[in-house]
């Protein structure tokens, strides 16, 4: 919690800032003890402090660097003050095939030298008086951006003044609005479009959305991605790459082929990073956290523009977690992706972060002028929304000290799900599953297609097991409907006169009866009205025989909702009825009388939000939510309310894996929770507004992302994890009564 | 009354499951119906402004799952609760009976201050099925229980052909509200209000 209360540091961010300008200006780029924000961030002041260092000319260190834009008097404006404007140059500067942005401020407010190329001549060490302004100055400094990291550009035309632009990143943050005061918004767009992929938003004519699809990794993802985003939103493909990732990487990611020019580049666009010793390191933090602060008009700003142009509810990276300590090596190695690699480059261009204590802690000068921006605004695009929060939900994620391979996670695409072919390419001869973790590992990453749906779920649920041939289950096939009908008998003989002695079947078969009629019957499987569908009347039998057979727990609410995908996908009464009997083991105690399964979810839960987001838990701490009895819904019948019928189906086969951990829900619940932090906090919002909140989130919720959020949130948490989730939690089922369910 | 703060009535809707909790809800504040409402779980809320005599009122309106099972939860649901809503079924006969428990787990979990005159609300709901044939508890039945627990304000309804259901919650808002200025009677100009006030019975006869 350094963040907030590091108001003292102030002496020791000077401190290290004179210490930066003893650094050897040529010193190699290395990263980093720190995440990649900070790093850049203190890499700022290091730059400002190179007075009398080299100064480079690009076009001698980086044989194909070529300036294709210049722009001179474009500039920020932190506050309404005229005086209190920055301005400096705004470049575009082709490398191979990729296109950087870049704004310099002018050192003395003034047009630098003449024909230089290089940024900032460093004024520090000559004008201690004005550190502020020079210190403002690098605040703003946008260094070698790489058009992949842009997400879309606003132009703006107000009636009086300046055009201006907002450049959003995918990762949902913004730079602050760049006035044009001599004109050339039209030429900067019209360069960009000469490079890459320059698209009017459908949604709103002033946005330009950016798609780099001269970038290699940018294409591939375009078009694996293609089927899934719907066609405005097309640069999305790049929302979802693996930024954090890169952020993580601390190891020197160069591409065999690039490397070097990414290498050369950085010595010009990049800061040099010292090496840090492990004294050094710590007063670097230091100086991030202060430096952070002195962020947080930008970020302010950045933050509220951005939120203007893609919605409210963004998370921004919680900068309090930076001091959780320096962030991990990732495990080198051959599973990292060439992805990763070709992405280094983002590793340097992140302007601007996040920290939620200093929005209280901002001024509101700013306010006036983004209220420019709002009006036309207020229509958010959900899908924008949601692919943003992603990533800065995803980004979050750099600065934990799990080392672990979270980073993996994100820029992989879902593989398409398990085909037919490839089903059976699973089993031996006798049809038995060869590699059951293989197959569950295989489907907690792409699902299963609906043909083989039908199947695969009998496995997963416990209903066939792994070991079984083909000979086995055609007759426990025969032996459990056999049962079944037993079962089934047994209620339906009783005769009216029994019925009328016994309540607690009238009770029960009313209280089934109340509930299928009224469960999904939007789908056709189930359409009509009252029990006019025989579907809905073979729900209802299987219900009241699921309460003969399990007549201590009897029917409780929640249930039909449970059943009636197994069903709609098993399509066989009697095996539907094992399925879900197979799935009850586990949830069970969701509907125990005393509550205790969803008292016990709701408390891991409510550790596991307290391991991976702890200003959030705090929140909640604060405003007495921690029963976390807004997550209700979510646990009680994994998420079936929250998607619609064929996303429940995708979600359950990946839950029913148990592939990275039995309780997938409940990060898939922090992974939403966190996703939508900001907002959260930002709306103070309290028990009653927090469950309306997450109520009225159904329907909206992305699944692909909330899936691979919650991924890296498990493989991030870890042992950690799964320390936070007492022993026969459900769905897990108490070791005594394990059965069925194991390889 | 100009320095006072926006009023928000929270109100609690309790009954068997089924019984059209939701429903009566949505009728009231969205003015719709449909036969496919799905099973609540947990609880979700309405809210509607409301005109109470000279007075503007937001009325939060709780509706939550239908199954005594997850009254343990109802704790944190109906806590700060002004008006208690219970909804039975005119053609089911255990809801009916079913009202004496909700009345007392209610009281249980919400535990306000002032039990034996915390206001209640009793509604019998769906008194349009089959023209009212299949009805198995009488209006006089449902009074009588009514004014053996307090003088309870009764209304019968029907949210699918949304009768009755404006003048029930019109009573539940001025129940809600006697009760909510008992809460604030520091408050200088909530003195009229609390010494007028009358007898709940006769507060909804409307």
């Amino acid at each position: 919690m350094g963040g907030g209360g590091g108001g003292g540091g102030e002496n020791e961010m000077y401190g290290s800032m004179e210490q930066g300008n003893e650094v050897d200006y040529s010193a190699p780029l290395r990263h980093q003890e720190m995440s990649h924000s900070v790093a850049s961030t203190s890499a700022v002041q290091q730059r400002t402090g190179s007075a009398g260092g080299p100064e480079s000319e690009p076009s001698g260190v980086i044989d194909d660097y070529e300036v294709v834009y210049v722009k001179d008097n474009v500039s920020v404006h932190p506050t309404q003050n005229a005086l209190g404007r920055i301005s400096g140059r705004l470049r575009l500067i082709k490398q191979g095939s990729s296109l950087f942005m870049t704004w310099i401020p002018y050192s003395h407010g003034g047009i630098s030298r003449q024909g230089s190329n290089v940024v900032i001549k460093g004024g520090l060490r000559n004008r201690m008086g004005s550190r502020a302004a020079e210190r403002d100055r690098n605040l703003y400094t946008i260094r070698a951006v790489s058009l992949s990291e842009m997400r879309s550009i606003r132009r703006q035309t107000p009636p009086f003044g300046w055009q201006y632009i907002i450049i959003v990143l995918t990762s949902g943050l913004a730079f602050p609005p760049l006035y044009f005061h001599n004109g050339g918004v039209k030429e900067f767009l019209g360069t960009i479009r000469n490079h890459a992929l320059l698209v009017r938003s459908a949604e709103d004519a002033n946005v330009y959305l950016v798609n780099d699809i001269q970038d290699p990794l940018q294409r591939s993802l375009t078009s694996l991605e293609l089927t899934e985003q719907p066609a405005p939103s097309a640069p999305t493909s790049s929302q979802e790459a693996p930024w954090p990732v890169v952020l993580k990487q601390e190891t020197p990611v160069a591409a065999e082929s690039d490397g070097k020019q990414e290498q050369s580049l950085r010595q010009i666009f990049k800061q040099e990073q010292r090496s840090e010793s492990g004294r050094r390191r710590d007063q670097a933090r230091d100086l991030s956290m202060n430096v952070l602060e002195k962020f947080s008009l930008v970020t302010k700003f950045a933050r509220e523009t951005t939120a203007q142009i893609f919605g409210e509810s963004r998370m921004f990276l919680d900068g309090l977690d930076m001091d959780r300590g320096p962030v991990p090596r990732p495990p080198p190695g051959p599973s990292t992706p060439p992805d990763v690699e070709v992405l280094g480059i983002a590793k340097e261009a992140r302007p601007l972060l996040e920290n939620k204590h200093m929005k209280e802690e901002s001024s509101s000068a700013l306010n006036s002028a983004d209220e420019e921006v709002v009006d036309d605004n207020l229509n958010a695009d959900d899908d924008a929304e949601e692919q943003a929060a992603t990533n800065v939900g995803t980004f979050e994620l750099v600065d934990g000290t799990q080392d672990d391979t979270p980073a993996l996670v994100w820029g992989r695409a879902r593989p398409p799900p398990l085909g037919t072919e490839e089903w059976r390419s699973f089993l031996d001869s006798e049809g038995r599953v060869m590699d059951p973790k293989a197959l569950r590992k295989r489907i907690f990453h792409g699902g299963i297609e609906p043909e083989v749906r039908h199947v695969v779920w009998k496995f997963l649920l416990g209903y066939f097991r792994f070991d079984s041939t083909y000979a086995e289950r055609e007759y426990l096939i025969a032996k459990k409907k056999e049962e079944y009908e037993i079962l089934k008998a047994q209620w339906q003989t009783v005769s009216p006169e029994q019925a009328k002695r016994f309540a607690k079947y009238r009770e029960r078969k009313h209280r089934v009866e109340k509930d299928v009629v009224r469960t999904d019957r939007t789908l056709p499987y189930y359409a009509g009205e009252g029990d006019d569908n025989a579907n809905i009347t073979v729900l209802r039998d299987i219900l009241v025989t699921y309460s003969f057979y399990n007549f201590d727990l009897g029917y409780c609410q929640g249930m039909s909702d449970l059943l009636s995908p197994i069903l709609y996908v098993v399509d066989s009464e009697s095996e539907a009825f094992w399925c879900f009997a197979a799935l009850m083991e586990h949830l069970a105690p969701n509907f125990h009388r005393d509550q205790n399964g969803m008292h016990s979810q709701l408390l891991a839960l409510s550790k596991l939000v307290q391991l991976l987001d702890r200003p959030l838990h705090d929140y909640f701490k604060q405003v007495d939510c921690l029963n976390y009895f807004f997550c209700f819904r979510w646990i009680l019948i994994q998420f079936k309310r929250e998607f619609d019928f064929e996303n429940v189906l995708k979600l359950w086969e990946v839950l029913w894996t148990n592939y990275l951990s039995e309780h997938f829900h409940l990060y898939m619940c922090v992974a939403l929770l966190k996703r939508h932090r900001r907002r959260i906090m930002d709306e103070q919002m309290e028990f009653d507004t927090l469950l309306k909140f997450i109520n009225e989130l159904s329907g909206h919720i992305n699944l692909e992302s909330t899936l691979r959020d919650a991924e890296a949130l498990c493989l991030h948490a870890g042992e950690r994890g799964a320390a936070c989730i007492p022993p026969g939690t459900p769905p897990s089922i108490p070791e005594e009564e394990a059965g069925g369910w194991s390889d | 009354m100009s320095a006072r703060k926006r009023t928000l009535l929270k109100v609690i809707i309790l009954g068997d499951s089924g019984v059209g909790k939701t429903s009566l809800m949505n009728q009231y504040v969205n003015k719709k119906f449909t036969a496919q409402y799905k099973a609540t779980i947990g609880a979700d809320f309405l809210t509607k402004e409301v005109q109470v005599e000279d007075r503007l009122v937001t009325m939060q309106i709780w509706d939550t799952a239908g199954q005594e099972r997850f009254q343990s939860l109802g704790v944190a649901f109906y806590r700060g609760a002004d008006c208690c809503v219970l909804v039975y079924d005119v053609n089911v006969m255990k809801s009916f009976d079913n009202l004496e428990n909700w009345r007392a787990e209610f009281l249980i979990q919400a535990s306000p201050q002032d039990p034996e005159n915390f206001p209640f609300v009793v509604l019998g709901n769906k008194v349009d099925v089959d023209g009212g044939n299949s009805r198995v508890v009488s209006e006089k039945k449902a009074k009588q229980w009514c004014t053996a627990h307090g003088n309870i304000p009764y209304f019968e309804t029907s949210a699918k052909e949304d009768y009755n259901v404006d003048a029930a919650f019109q009573c539940i808002a001025k129940n809600a509200l006697k009760n909510e200025t008992e809460e604030e009677i520091y408050l200088p100009d909530t003195i009229d209000v609390t010494q007028n006030r009358p007898t709940k019975s006769s507060a909804c006869e409307c």
